[in-house]
């Protein structure tokens, strides 16, 4: 029974935040910044055509309560002051606010300057992808920085896993943190191989040298515990690396410096 | 020119400039340089594709300047689908700066302008913003910075390596009008 009550619960709670309204607060200025005393102002949602008016008090303030979530354009008009038109999107349940300052008449409008209407036109759809991606590469930053920490001691731990100094507890060692980086780092990897892509921006600057490099360290990265096991092995069976296998140090040398280099081509300016 | 000279052509132009009646002004070519502070860096992220547009009426001139947010060049791409993203430029694609130039600013080698500047959907203020005005034949080229902040427009500083830039902004403004 506690299941089915959970469900409707569910239901009744989504069904009531769809037709939840939004609100739409702000001040609305003249010209030189005081307060536009009894302004209309005028909220016109751009998908169903339907129009809201409210009028702004002593203050300058105007405050639309319950609008349906959407895009709006939203136009305040004073006479012998101005006029000023601008865009809002409420959200269900939420409260946005929009301060508008009055354009006095006669004095240029945006229309005027011969700005292309795509140039002008608000996509909220591309802040959401650039908000997405801006939160996973920050992601990608931070977990790039705590891979850092594995990473060099499993350098550090390279010494008493190979050579003549070389244990089978050092060897140990140096496997678990080679393998914590490389989970480290392959989920870093992801946040900025996923991270949402914005059409129409091509690469330039010192992000090339960071992604370029991120080829020389992602190859390496993938090697490196291949190679590493395959010593592993040869060492846990009493003989010397070789073949193949004796390239782990080498390659995990350069994937460090290359990872280095990329955390530093972000980091300093060139 | 000597020091002089200049002076006297300034003095004698603006007024031109400033309280001619319906005249038409049009922003002929412009960079616009925001400055950010960084521990590790400085950035500075240019713009030449601002558009803009001044009319004189009974002694009172307003300019529009209008610059996509999308125009600005720091040299570095994922530095500024950053900045975009924290600007929120592409829902609020344009900056646009409005300010009204009264007749009695002509008699001023420096011009000190009350702006409104519209970014990221917020409305700030900035009050005798000092800029230097220099006289081309038909032309005039004014300079000068605004002293904005991010918080002026509820931006939150963006964080390289989780350390996050300075407040300030400031927008330098190099801008010639042709009179038409």
């Amino acid at each position: 029974m506690l299941p089915v009550k959970s469900a409707l619960l569910c239901l009744l709670l989504s069904v009531g935040l769809y037709g939840q309204a939004g609100s739409l607060s702000g001040v609305v200025a003249g010209p030189a910044g005081t307060p536009a005393a009894n302004a209309k102002v005028s909220a016109k949602n751009r998908a169903t055509g339907q129009s809201f008016d409210t009028q702004t008090g002593s203050d300058g303030k105007y405050n639309f309560a319950d609008l349906p979530p959407g895009e709006y354009e939203i136009t305040a008009s004073a006479p012998d002051i101005g006029e000023k038109t601008s865009a809002a999107t409420v959200a269900a349940g939420g409260g946005q606010t929009l301060d508008l300052t009055l354009t006095p008449p006669g004095a240029p409008s945006l229309r005027d300057l011969g700005f292309t209407p795509d140039q002008l036109k608000s996509n909220p759809q591309e802040q959401v992808r650039l908000d997405k991606r801006t939160h996973m590469l920050k992601t990608h930053q931070k977990l790039g920085l705590i891979t850092t920490g594995p990473l060099i001691a499993t350098l550090i731990t390279s010494a008493r896993a190979g050579g003549r100094n070389s244990t089978s507890s050092g060897r140990e060692l140096h496997a678990i943190l080679g393998g914590s980086t490389a989970a480290l780092y392959f989920t870093t990897a992801s946040f900025a191989i996923f991270a949402p892509k914005i059409p129409g921006t091509p690469t330039r600057g010192p992000i090339r040298i960071h992604k370029a490099l991120a080829w020389v360290h992602g190859t390496g990265m993938v090697l490196t515990p291949i190679l590493g096991a395959m010593a592993y092995e040869q060492r846990n069976r009493g003989e010397k690396v070789h073949g193949l296998a004796s390239l782990h140090g080498g390659v995990a040398a350069v994937t460090g410096i290359a990872y280095g280099a990329a955390l530093l081509s972000v980091t300093i300016k060139f | 020119m000597p020091i002089a000279g200049k002076s006297l052509s300034a003095l004698l132009w603006l007024p031109a400039l400033l309280g001619a009646a319906d005249a038409q002004w049009i922003l002929e070519q412009s960079t616009l340089t925001y400055h950010i502070s960084h521990p590790l860096h400085q950035v500075d992220g240019a713009s030449h594709a601002a558009k803009g547009k001044g009319a004189c009426h009974e002694g009172q001139c307003d300019f529009l300047v209008a610059v996509p947010v999308k125009s600005f060049n720091s040299g570095d791409s994922n530095r500024d689908l950053h900045m975009i993203q924290v600007t929120r430029g592409a829902e609020f694609p344009m900056v646009t700066v409005r300010f009204r130039v009264p007749e009695s600013a002509a008699k001023q080698t420096t011009l000190n302008v009350d702006l409104d500047v519209e970014f990221a959907g917020q409305t700030a203020h900035y009050k005798q913003v000092p800029f230097q005005p220099a006289i081309r034949g038909n032309e005039a080229g004014i300079s000068g910075a605004i002293p904005t902040k991010m918080t002026d427009f509820k931006i939150t500083p963006p964080s390289l390596l989780a350390i996050p830039t300075k407040d300030e902004m400031p927008i330098r403004v190099e801008m010639t009008w042709r009179r038409m």
